[in-house]
């Protein structure tokens, strides 16, 4: 950590994720911390970028710290224009649209792949079973996965989440590997990076292998190997990711009023 | 001619909704303007065995699959957004004894809309090459499942796609910010896939938080994504969505969502949530007061409220609906 500011492992990630988006991208964000990071980047370097959410809800801000959810009243209180599922997921993110999403991840695997559906410890097998736990499904992700231009994953950095292999495929990576995604014809390039409380992993411009691009200036690279299901590959350019300037910070804990991302 | 659409709302339930239906509500998101107070009274009613058709979860099916009233679910996605996975329906479907069928947002939302304009199917960009695609809890020894997003063809490129099948739901139960007696509707905030679940299901009742005068409709048209004539009744029933928000009129009651998703958790809990929170009030009133009058002050003074402004002066007082209600009061 630096000398002079302290942050949490959940800001660094929501302000590096931040630091993924371009002024002038159109953008969508699901619910929860990557709402922060988007609106963050909206707040601090992107003041151009076209943000919107599955449910249809254009030109908004969050007000009073993290929505709830996409109808929420701290989202909804400035908006410039309420459409609806089909407009948002498909007019503006199937059609190839959109530039950029932001999902997240209960568990994720070497290609990328991200499962939200349930924890099955393990493959699941021939016969379809109830998950010993189930999540939440796969919401709009497996449409952002699908269809945005590129796609940011965001997601704690712990053993149990980074597998060589997702028990369930809820929002596709690049699948098996290396073109794979070209079977079935997605207008998404895939995920971009995988963005965590400890590093960034980005694919091999080949195999589409999640490797280690860099990490932050309170991790490592052995720590992140040790939290990480699958022989983590590091990139030899592998490099300190900066802290937050005071001014990353200032931006990001305004979008986040209610500090949902200081409470772990 | 009275064309007046008004029931109580114990009616709406004892009319149309029946053991083993296609019943679909929750058209909005997970933790905004759905039809709550409707599935409260399905369980007072003791309907049960529902193939319950929700674009998302909401408390509302949280609290009948955790009361067994449910036991299909086809749903995009199944938890409370920020406040968490949806206990109640998730321990059923580790059970289960809920069939829970994935597919993804845009997936129900197109299913909908195939199911509005009678299609055979509608074709799948996405939830293929996904395990939504492979694995079926309705045919669970079919790996990968065949019947669930079959592959076709696209006749014009020749490229492999999924079809999705589409949704015609027996009923929807649908929230919505303010109607008018005859069945029109207006949705503050994202109508999510309203819209398309009031022209698939075969029959629609609206669950309205006010009741305007129609004179507000014709003021507003371009607003009225639900006309009355694809409306068989309308159910006026204040804090409708509760504890869920509904923007310009109430938000989310963040203590209730978390002390429902916590109850809802266990048999037990559920039970006693049963016997609190939905066998407890006896008519509107009693029910307000069951959420409390501070409380009620204090969710109506929301942010969004400038919403509802331009709405306010056709506003029908309860005893105005009460007069053109048929039937009972309750």
């Amino acid at each position: 950590m630096s000398a002079h500011l302290s942050y949490t492992h959940q800001e660094m990630m929501a302000v590096v994720t931040g630091r993924e988006l371009k002024d002038g991208e159109l953008a969508i964000f699901g619910v929860g911390l990557s709402m922060l990071a988007g609106y963050f980047a909206q707040a601090h370097h992107a003041p151009s970028l076209r943000t919107m959410t599955e449910g249809g809800v254009y030109g908004s801000t969050p007000v009073g710290g993290l929505p709830w959810g996409i109808e929420c009243n701290r989202i909804s209180s400035n908006a410039t224009s309420f459409t609806n599922a089909i407009d948002a997921l498909g007019c503006l993110v199937a059609s190839g649209r959109c530039d950029v999403g932001i999902i997240g991840a209960a568990e994720v695997d070497k290609y990328g792949n991200v499962n939200t559906t349930g924890i099955w410890n393990g493959e699941i097998g021939e016969t379809y079973t109830a998950p010993k736990k189930r999540l939440t499904g796969a919401g709009g992700a497996n449409d952002i996965a699908s269809g945005a231009g590129r796609v940011i994953i965001m997601v704690t950095h712990e053993l149990k989440r980074f597998s060589e292999k997702v028990s369930y495929i809820s929002s596709p990576g690049y699948l098996e590997g290396g073109n794979a995604r070209d079977r079935y014809g997605f207008v998404g390039g895939g995920p971009s990076a995988i963005i965590t409380t400890l590093g960034i992993l980005r694919p091999d411009p080949n195999t589409k292998e999640f490797e280690l691009d860099s990490y932050y200036p309170f991790s490592s690279v052995d720590e992140i190997r040790l939290n990480t299901g699958w022989d983590l590959k590091v990139s030899p350019n592998v490099h300190v990711v900066p802290d937050p300037t005071e001014q990353e910070l200032a931006a990001l804990r305004k979008v986040d009023e209610t500090g949902m991302l200081r409470k772990n | 001619m009275d064309q007046s659409k008004l029931i109580s709302l114990s009616e709406a339930v004892d009319r149309y909704v029946i053991d083993g239906m296609e019943y679909a509500s929750g058209a909005a998101l997970p933790i905004g303007s759905d039809a709550v107070i409707f599935g409260r009274e399905i369980l007072r009613q003791n309907k049960n065995n529902l193939h319950a058709i929700f674009h998302c979860n909401s408390q509302q099916l949280n609290l009948l699959a955790a009361a067994g009233a449910v036991k299909k679910v086809e749903c995009g996605f199944s938890g409370l957004e920020v406040f968490g996975f949806a206990n109640g329906l998730g321990r059923k479907v580790e059970s289960g004894e809920v069939a829970l069928e994935d597919y993804s947002n845009l997936a129900m939302a197109l299913r909908l809309l195939g199911g509005a304009m009678n299609w055979p199917f509608v074709p799948a960009t996405v939830n293929i090459g996904s395990d939504i695609e492979w694995r079926s809890a309705f045919s669970p020894e079919e790996y990968p499942a065949k019947h669930k997003i079959p592959s076709v063809t696209d006749p014009f490129s020749g490229r492999q796609i999924g079809a999705f099948k589409p949704l015609k739901p027996d009923l929807a139960a649908i929230h919505v910010s303010m109607a008018d007696e005859r069945g029109n509707a207006i949705m503050l905030g994202t109508e999510w896939s309203r819209f398309e679940l009031s022209r698939a299901a075969k029959k629609v009742i609206l669950i309205a938080d006010t009741i305007v005068d129609t004179d507000c409709m014709r003021q507003y048209p371009n607003l009225v994504r639900i006309p009355d004539v694809i409306v068989e009744a309308v159910v006026y029933w204040p804090f409708a969505a509760w504890p869920q928000s509904s923007p310009g009129l109430y938000d989310v009651d963040e203590a209730h969502m978390r002390l429902m998703n916590k109850a809802l958790a266990t048999e037990e809990g559920t039970t006693n949530y049963v016997r609190d929170y939905v066998n407890a009030y006896s008519d509107i009133k009693s029910y307000l007061d069951l959420i409390g009058k501070e409380n009620i002050e204090k969710l109506s003074h929301s942010e969004t409220s400038f919403l509802l402004d331009p709405f306010r002066k056709w506003i029908k007082t309860p005893e105005e609906i009460a007069k053109r209600s048929r039937g009972a009061s309750v």
